[in-house]
């Protein structure tokens, strides 16, 4: 009895998944259905979201090399409903899992972060590895402009964002994980990388050959190409935020036009305070962020010494931020070491001079010394402007000083001291 | 007084057929003899030299026992039996009778036709002995003699098949063998009867305590250098007459990981190689139920340009995944089963037409995506290197691809789970199955996964009984 | 003998970890953020020690557990204490087996899935359960390098993204919050009870008792290394993250070359995690053959898989509600077969070895 019984549990069991197997429906989305969205754009609108999805669409091919990438916008409450709208034009289940960037437009400053990004933390949602970045303009339209180095525009915008760039101290890399880890920390500050897409030649961010306009305004983005004078302290500015956005809606015009292409920079930084947009760094300020958060490998620093221009290449690079509380004063101590090799010299060079020309002067290695010190205190002064903790010295405080933490949290970043300690030496 | 036409009558009237042939002869002096032998199994030249010349020079009034020292034939045997005389000519061996001797002689002449020594083709080597077992039980047991010489080799012959009488030759060192095991083995080959025993698998049935599994459970192999070390290994062998592929037990899984050119490499050579089956075995079991699982339950799995490439191949295909799959395993399937039965010389044309015309044009029509294809044939291949383990490996990897398709990812994790579950109380006489692994059997894991030097491997297998624990002493 | 020492020692140190890998990290770092590894070191050395108390008291006896309450009880009693473990060993499958259940459709599909596909789960359940202990053994003789190997690769993938200082400041939270949140998480601790079912089963030998604790201990080092492992990850937003194994690896940067790569020593993992889980269903079976002497393991074993199926199918989608149930009201029933029973071991009549 019990041997017929087993037998025909059996059998029941192989016909249950044959009939599976060859049916092939169980409400589940499969390749098929799916559309491989590689890139997400996020703008706001009127209180509504708006998602342009960048979407891989394979085309049938033998040796299966036949990708095409097309651009579908959905708009909604939440970013889900604007997904949602995706796939109900699409007929494509969108999975966001293989998603590498998120890219946020700039409208999206009026509102708090996390609105935006909740979506992208729900459980399995997608990774927590996607990028994320600000965009000058409109993401959906950032996401339209074709790249000169990649016919890809996502693909594009992620090379300008890689690690090798983060390890160059020219971008400063986050992704969801990041940002929420710093967010929901003590500092209560995150930062991303800044995308600006410039017309071809025109390596710099600055006014006029933005392609989307200048978003931090004329006054910041000049301070960047050259020193960090005190436009910096404008471009960061909380007041910038109006004509942020002002100026980032004439440009998205300007660039839905004319299908010109475009290069993509990410050498500014947006930073938010408590989940609020707080500002942009320009790229000097953005470069003292990098090197003292990430380890660098060779960093590289333009800086002026008796006249000369001088190009410095960092490598070894080590950056470190730390709060000490010493008899009731919260002292911040700003580290650098790196061992340096002349790059670029803006002066003839005697051929005789070459093979002993890689060593640095020590008054070259002053320059280069006062330059970061420059840079550096700028940042802290941005940071302090801003009550927006970038360098994270409440989380110190919290963690490393916790019996001062309620006597200094309030009004730590103007009331600490800042020291800075560079040590620069010529590898040769 | 019995006379010779009576003798031979005795025989005749049992076997009647025309191939039992039946040489009247006598010697210079009058005295009549007769040999009977079965033509064609019997060597007819060597009834001449050895029995025929001989006994030329027999007198008239010679006695049997007179007879017999004349016979120059190394293998006489006395016979009273007629029922015996007739067995033996089945056999191929030759039965003499003297006129007026009830009692007669059996003649080891047999030498049916078959195929010379040569290296087997499913165990080819590049290093060490290429002789492989033949059909003919006798060459077999001399390839075994040829290696064995000890005096503690016991060779029991057995017969089994009602009507085929196949012979069975049970070898096994007495002095290392588990005392009760070839009992064992003799009880279960004696206590069934079939009529026909034309292969070792038949006996192989015989011997497994749980037939219908799909794991078995005795090694096999058709070189005698493995066959002779299993047996130094404690291991009860069997040679079936008609067979090229021996039997041992007790047999445990790695086993078959293990190949006879392990033991005359390297030892780091034969770990990376025996690591490399392992894992070409799960591939080859694996990859196409992942693969489908993949697409249809696990996106993930797949690397994100692998992905593209994939979903751009496979994007115009009437087919879903699963059924694309299981076509192309069946069509491979298909070809396998084909390449082997057909004529070599179809077989070749076939493997042309399978490869190229259906594999190119299915692709090209756009029924079966290249991956598929890549997928299927990488799994065929992985299997071949574990070629003892194809029919069970390629029964568990179609079992694994319905599970995938149906269930997904957690269906083939489970049924996994499932097969070791059922593995780990599997036993073949007293081995487990799964041995030196589960239970770990400690010394045994130097000659598993990993090929220790030969100074690591001192004791034979503990995973089994064995009276005689030492293999090897360094002096 | 049914089962050796050395599995004993695998079980304890294999099992114990992968049961504990899921959700109690998440639910820890909910409780008490930062300290979580405070509470689970409360559990483990109170768990310890009655691990050890058994361990040793094997050494005294050659009895099995059955035997012991006999000889001091009775043989009804024994029954009756049986019967309690086995409803003990459902009672403790529940939460792990729901856990199970969502952490499958979270790793193996893509998309929510329905039910049906957790179901075959009680086909190798039913199948397994039915075995006896020879069975349990082996499979740990199985399971420890499947456990070893994926669980390595796992922590290589995961290390270089923790940040130890996600740690302090240490023992920040109320003293009551976090000897709570080990009470909150007793469910998730029985191993004294699989050490009780061994009991007499296996051939006792000198230092066996030492073994077998340090094998526990080892596992709860792990654990504790793994919860500073996805703690130091994921800090702050640890809650959010559920089935913390599957979560610590992401970050690795060949991940992005070669995708999920972590999956697949997740899914080796699994099968380690499928008998951790069956062990329970397996000693349930165990006791209820003891407690009505029916022989037929097959049946039982269909009886109690088909119990903890209706559990799961009543109870689909109300984990959460299950988790406070456990959490606030079955550490009584978990504290005292767990950690109070064992002990009373002491007090049965033992035979001198």
């Amino acid at each position: 009895m019990i041997k017929k019984l087993s037998v025909i549990i059996y059998w029941a069991i192989l016909i249950a998944l044959l009939a599976l197997f060859f049916t092939n429906d169980f409400g589940l989305t499969d390749i098929r259905k799916t559309s491989i969205i590689v890139a997400v754009g996020v703008d706001t609108q009127d209180g509504e979201v708006q998602v342009t999805a960048q979407l891989a669409v394979p085309q049938p091919s033998e040796s299966g090399n036949n990708i095409q990438y097309t651009q579908v916008q959905g708009s909604g409450l939440t970013v889900a409903d604007a997904l949602n709208e995706i796939n109900s034009k699409t007929g494509f289940y969108p999975k966001l899992l293989f998603c590498k960037l998120i890219l946020i437009g700039e409208e999206c400053q009026k509102d708090e972060l996390f609105k935006v990004l909740s979506c992208f933390y729900r459980r399995n949602y997608s990774e927590l590895t996607a990028l994320v970045a600000m965009c000058q303009g409109r993401a959906s339209d950032m996401l339209a402009m074709p790249a000169t180095v990649n016919p890809e525009t996502s693909s594009a915008i992620l090379q300008v964002l890689s690690d090798e760039l983060e390890k160059s101290a020219n971008v400063s890399y986050a992704n969801l994980k990041d940002i929420a880890e710093t967010n929901y920390s003590k500092s209560a500050a995150c930062y991303m990388p800044y995308i600006e897409a410039n017309k071809p030649g025109t390596s710099e961010s600055g006014g006029g050959d933005s392609i989307g306009g200048d978003p931090a305004g004329g006054s910041g983005s000049g301070g960047s190409s050259g020193s960090s004078g005190g436009g910096s302290g404008e471009s960061s500015g909380g007041g910038s935020g109006g004509s942020q956005s002002e100026g980032s809606g004439s440009g998205s015009s300007d660039t839905g036009g004319g299908q010109e292409q475009v290069e993509f920079t990410a050498r500014r930084t947006a930073f938010f305070s408590n989940g609020k947009f707080a500002g942009i760094l320009d790229e000097t300020q953005a470069f003292a962020l990098d090197i003292l958060k990430n380890s660098i490998r060779l960093a590289v620093l333009p800086f002026e010494v008796d006249g000369i221009n001088y190009t410095l290449g960092m490598k070894n690079a080590n950056g470190g931020i730390k709060l000490k509380v010493d008899k009731g004063v919260p002292r911040l101590t700003l580290s650098f070491k790196a061992k340096a090799q002349i790059q670029g010299k803006r002066m003839t060079l005697d051929p005789h001079d070459v093979p002993f020309d890689d060593t640095v002067k020590q008054s070259v290695l002053e320059g280069a010394k006062k330059e970061i010190e420059k840079r550096f205190s700028d940042l802290v002064k941005v940071c302090a402007e801003t009550d927006c903790d970038l360098l994270g010295a409440r989380n110190q405080l919290y963690k490393y000083n916790n019996k001062y933490f309620d006597a200094f949290n309030e009004d730590l970043l103007t009331r600490m001291e800042v020291k800075y300690e560079i040590d620069i030496q010529s590898i040769n | 007084m019995v006379t010779l036409e009576k003798n031979i009558k005795g025989i005749k009237d049992v076997l009647t057929s025309q191939d039992i042939l039946v040489f009247e002869f006598q010697s210079s002096e009058g005295k009549r003899f007769a040999a009977i032998y079965a033509d064609g199994i019997a060597d007819k030249q060597l009834l001449g030299e050895l029995v025929v010349k001989p006994l030329r020079e027999v007198k008239k009034d010679a006695k049997l026992d007179e007879v017999k020292m004349l016979l120059a034939s190394p293998e006489v045997k006395d016979c009273k039996k007629i029922k015996d005389g007739i067995a033996e000519v089945s056999d191929g061996n030759a039965v003499l009778f003297v006129d007026g001797e009830k009692d007669f002689f059996i003649i080891g002449l047999k030498n049916p036709p078959g195929r010379s020594v040569a290296e087997p083709p499913t165990q080819i080597t590049l290093k060490g002995p290429r002789e492989g077992f033949t059909e003919d039980i006798k060459v077999n047991l001399g390839l075994v003699r040829k290696r064995l010489k000890s005096d503690k080799l016991h060779i029991k012959m057995l017969k089994s098949g009602q009507r085929s009488d196949t012979a069975v030759a049970m070898i096994y060192l007495d002095d290392v063998v588990q005392k009760d095991l070839p009992e064992d083995v003799e009880k279960r080959i004696l206590n069934n009867e079939i009529d026909l025993i034309p292969d070792s698998s038949y006996i192989a049935q015989f011997i497994s305590k749980k037939p219908k599994s799909l794991f078995k459970r005795n090694g096999t192999s058709e070189k005698p250098d493995i066959f002779c070390a299993k047996i130094c290994e404690g291991r009860v062998g069997l040679i079936v007459d008609g067979s090229p592929i021996a039997l041992t037990v007790p047999y445990i899984l790695t086993e078959d990981l293990q190949a006879a050119e392990d033991y005359y490499a390297v030892s780091y050579r034969s770990t990376i190689i025996r690591i490399l089956r392992v894992l070409s075995l799960v591939v080859g079991m694996f990859l196409p139920a992942m693969y489908i699982s993949a697409q249809l339950f696990k996106i993930q799995l797949i690397p994100f340009q692998l992905l593209l490439k994939i979903s751009s191949s496979i994007s115009s295909l009437p087919l879903s995944p699963s059924v694309e799959m299981f076509l192309t395993l069946f069509v491979l399937e298909v070809l396998n089963e084909a390449s082997i039965r057909m004529p070599k010389y179809v077989g070749l044309a076939l493997s042309v037409v399978g490869a190229l015309v259906l594999g190119d044009t299915a692709v090209k029509a756009g029924i079966i995506s290249t991956p598929a294809i890549i997928i299927i044939a990488f799994s065929a291949i992985c299997l071949y290197t574990t070629p003892d383990l194809v029919e069970t490996t390629a029964t568990l990897r179609w079992i694994l691809l319905i599970v995938s398709g149906s269930i997904g990812p957690f269906g083939i994790v489970l049924f996994t789970a499932f097969i070791i579950c059922y593995l780990v109380t599997e036993q073949s006489y007293g081995a487990p199955l799964l041995a030196p692994f589960a239970p770990v059997v400690k010394s045994d894991l130097y000659d598993s996964m990993v090929k220790a030097n030969m100074n690591k491997l001192n004791d034979r297998p503990r995973s089994y009984v064995t009276r005689d624990k030492v293999r090897f002493k360094a002096k | 003998m049914k089962i050796c020492t050395r599995q004993i020692c695998f079980i304890m140190l294999a099992y114990t970890v992968v049961s504990k890998i899921l959700v109690y990290p998440t639910l820890l770092s909910s409780l008490c953020g930062r300290d979580l590894w405070f509470p689970a070191l409360i559990s483990f050395a109170v768990q310890a020690m009655v691990v050890w108390a058994v361990s040793y008291l094997c050494s005294r006896t050659d009895k099995t557990l059955f035997q012991l309450i006999e000889g001091t009880l009775g043989n009804i009693c024994a029954r009756i204490i049986y019967g309690l473990f086995g409803l003990f060993f459902i009672l403790g499958t529940l939460m792990p087996l729901s856990e199970q259940k969502l952490y499958v459709h979270a790793i193996f599909y893509d998309t929510v899935p329905s039910l049906l596909v957790f179901l075959p789960f009680f086909f190798f359940s039913v199948y397994a359960a039915s075995k006896k202990l020879t069975n349990i053994g082996r499979s740990a003789d199985i399971c420890l390098p499947i456990f070893v190997l994926s669980l390595v690769f796992i922590f290589i993938m995961s290390l270089m993204e923790v940040h130890w200082d996600n740690f302090l400041p240490a023992l920040k939270t109320p003293v009551k919050t976090l000897f709570g949140s080990s009470l909150a998480t007793t469910y998730l601790f029985f191993e004294p009870c699989w050490l009780l079912m061994f009991m007499g089963h296996f051939k006792y030998k000198k230092w066996d008792a030492a073994k077998i604790t340090a094998s526990y201990i080892g596992g709860g080092l792990i654990v504790l290394f793994f919860l500073f492992v996805f703690y130091g990850i994921y800090g702050e937003i640890a809650v959010s993250r559920q089935f913390a194994v599957s979560k610590i690896s992401l970050f690795f940067p060949a991940i992005d070359m070669l995708g999920r790569i972590d999956l697949v020593a997740l899914y080796i993992l699994e099968i380690a995690m499928l008998f951790a889980l069956v062990l329970n269903i397996q000693l349930a079976v165990h006791c209820f053959v003891k407690c009505t002497g029916w022989e037929n393991r097959n049946a039982l074993s269909v009886i109690v898989n088909g119990l903890l199926l209706a559990f799961i199918i009543i109870f689909d989608n109300k984990y959460n509600d299950l988790s406070i149930v456990f959490g606030k009201w079955m550490w009584i029933v978990f504290l005292l077969f767990a950690t109070v029973i064992p002990l009373l071991g002491w007090t049965m009549k033992r035979r001198a070895k």
